[in-house]
């Protein structure tokens, strides 16, 4: 950070590979609940199904600043359980690294659960009711059935969630800043560049985030693709 | 008669009810039409739908309301067999077949290289069930079931959508894998001749009530059941035995297990000696008074009047096994009566093999 400050220029690579492993991180968190959520969600006739609904795809449609500024008021040292972390374990979320990971991870959720969810959705309800007969409990019918048959369409979401992840500006600068090598990503660094008009090294990180987005919107849809070819057949 | 099979459940979904209670042997059969409910009474034996009652199986308790007993459907060992097989996709047919496998613990029970043998399934194994035809898939899915040695095999209509060679293939193989594995089975079907060939008691269900149970004979034959399929095709179903082809001649000779010789179209694919089921519609069986000399038909077997059964303007003649579709007008020609002697007359073409 000093030395970028000093030369004032950026340093691309810590930038990528910041913005790459907050992605990583962001997807890696919301595997497990976001596949149980989506889960649930193919699931009909419960109570407060709309709900959830609801609440999962909201970070989709609101403004990502109103995302972040909710967290921040959540996970800031004087919110509720930013204060308790601080106060327990000495743990800072907002304008940490952390809290670029848990910005990206909310606003990227609801894409990993839909796409999740229509998968599990075309699971033909009776194989895991068949697996059950053969003496497999919900668990185990569940992982030797349900999440197999749904593995295509969790893995399409978690790349898409990755590449949201990849390009999240919105909520990340609300709830963590855009603090040179601490906090800043992709996306926040093009922004500052553009903000001291580096026409020129924004236009590289332009350049770079399209490579990114492209590599993993591409992996999705080759993805899909093979999930739909394999359900044609 | 101690039933293996006891049912007394109620389930209730939107506008759809169904109330079942019976008892039945340990094999049986339950018959309707399609949306009379026995799909869901299949999985709601299965644990698989949640209904209020009692199922006893073999007399082990699987679910008594009353008493707060629900055993899951992976507690219940039973042999579920959906209507296309629903095999996993992902697993090819060996991973399928050893899917919920239990070791075989005692005699007699079935290991995995015997029932690929008998379901015909040894060039399957390693292929994935999108390449298999709808009768392999349905193979497939009773080993599966099999293999997990079942207290009660649970079939849902075992030949729909198959083609009548193949029904009756498929028919046969089941027969055969039942008395080999000795294996109680619970079947589903709209067709009463499948009802026959595979189960000797039989449910008869229609929008979701109980219309008739017990033994399969008697339960289809009541008068009421009569009158409510009237206009419907009374099959006969009787086994026999494969005596020889005669390519020339067109036909393929066969023993009724009572001993009596018939002649049933030409039927290559028979093995002589096998069991073979055949069926014959109610219509076409012809009723003389005195042995018949000097007829095309080819087929006479004796026999004494049990019972007249008059149903509306038909009368329907009891014949040991065998029932024949009268008109009142030939009944008092003839001076039919209970206990009379007679011969039951059919054309070679009139017999169609069911299972073999």
């Amino acid at each position: 950070m000093r030395r970028s400050r000093r030369a004032d220029a950026i340093d691309l690579s810590q930038i990528v590979l910041f913005t790459l492993a907050v992605a990583a991180a962001a997807t890696v968190l919301i595997l497990v609940p976001g596949v149980a959520v989506a889960w649930c969600l193919s699931r009909r006739g419960w109570r407060g199904r709309m709900l959830v609904e609801t609440l999962v795809s909201l970070p989709l449609v609101l403004p990502p600043t109103a995302v972040g500024l909710g967290l921040l008021l959540l996970v800031g040292r004087s919110g509720p359980v930013g204060g308790w972390l601080y106060e327990t374990f000495g743990i800072d979320i907002a304008f940490t690294w952390r809290g670029v990971v848990l910005a990206s991870a909310v606003v990227a959720f609801p894409l990993l659960v839909r796409s999740a969810r229509s998968a599990f959705e075309e699971v033909d309800p009776r194989l895991p009711a068949v697996a059950r007969t053969l003496g497999r409990g919900p668990l185990g019918a569940f992982f030797a059935v349900e999440l197999p048959l749904a593995w295509r369409g969790i893995t399409a979401g978690a790349v898409l969630a990755f590449a949201r992840a990849l390009g999240e500006f919105g909520a990340t600068i609300l709830v963590a800043g855009n603090i040179p090598g601490q906090t800043q990503t992709l996306a926040l660094a093009l922004f500052q560049q553009v903000q001291v008009g580096r026409d020129r090294e924004a236009l590289e990180l332009a350049l770079l985030a399209v490579l990114l987005a492209a590599g993993s919107v591409i992996v999705s849809e080759l993805l899909v693709r093979r999930r739909e070819k394999t359900l044609a057949e | 008669m101690a039933s293996f099979f006891e049912i007394d459940l109620k389930l209730h979904q939107g506008s759809f009810g169904l109330e079942v209670q019976a008892r039945l042997g340990e094999t049986a059969a339950v018959l309707g039409p399609s949306g009379a409910g026995k799909t869901t009474l299949l999985e709601a034996i299965a644990g698989l739908r949640r209904a209020e009652g009692r199922v006893v199986v073999g007399g082990e308790i699987l679910q008594d309301s009353a008493a707060g007993v629900f055993l899951p459907p992976e507690r219940r060992r039973l042999g579920y067999v959906p209507q296309d097989g629903a095999l996993f996709p992902h697993l090819s047919v060996r991973s399928n077949l050893t899917f919920g496998q239990r070791r075989p613990s005692a005699a007699g029970d079935v290991d995995f290289a015997t029932l690929v043998l008998a379901l015909d399934l040894q060039e399957l194994l390693e292929r994935y069930p999108r390449h298999l035809s709808g009768g392999e898939r349905r193979r497939v899915a009773l080993g599966r079931a099999l293999l997990a040695r079942p207290r009660l095999l649970l079939l849902d209509e075992p030949t729909a959508g198959l083609d009548p060679l193949r029904a009756r293939k498929a028919l046969a193989r089941i027969r055969r894998v039942r008395d080999e594995v000795n294996v109680p089975l619970l079947v589903v079907t709209h067709q009463p001749e499948e009802a026959l060939a595979l189960a000797s008691d039989v449910l008869l269900l229609e929008a979701g009530g109980v219309r008739g149970s017990g033994p399969a004979r008697q339960v289809l034959r009541a008068p009421s059941a009569l009158a409510r399929e009237s206009g419907q095709h009374q099959e006969n179903v009787i086994s026999a035995r494969v005596v020889r082809h005669h390519a020339d001649g067109g036909t393929t000779e066969v023993r009724l297990d009572g001993g009596e010789a018939v002649t049933i179209p030409h039927t290559p694919d028979l093995t002589e000696g096998g069991e073979v089921l055949l069926s014959i519609d109610a219509e076409d069986l012809l009723l003389a008074t005195a042995r018949p000399v000097g007829l095309s038909a080819r087929n006479a077997v004796a026999g004494s009047v049990d019972e007249l059964i008059r149903v509306g303007t038909s009368v329907y003649a009891s014949v040991g096994p065998w029932l024949v579709h009268l008109t009142p007008a030939a009944v008092d020609e003839l001076g039919l009566l209970p206990g009379m002697p007679v011969w039951l007359v059919a054309k070679t073409h009139s017999w169609r093999v069911v299972a073999g």
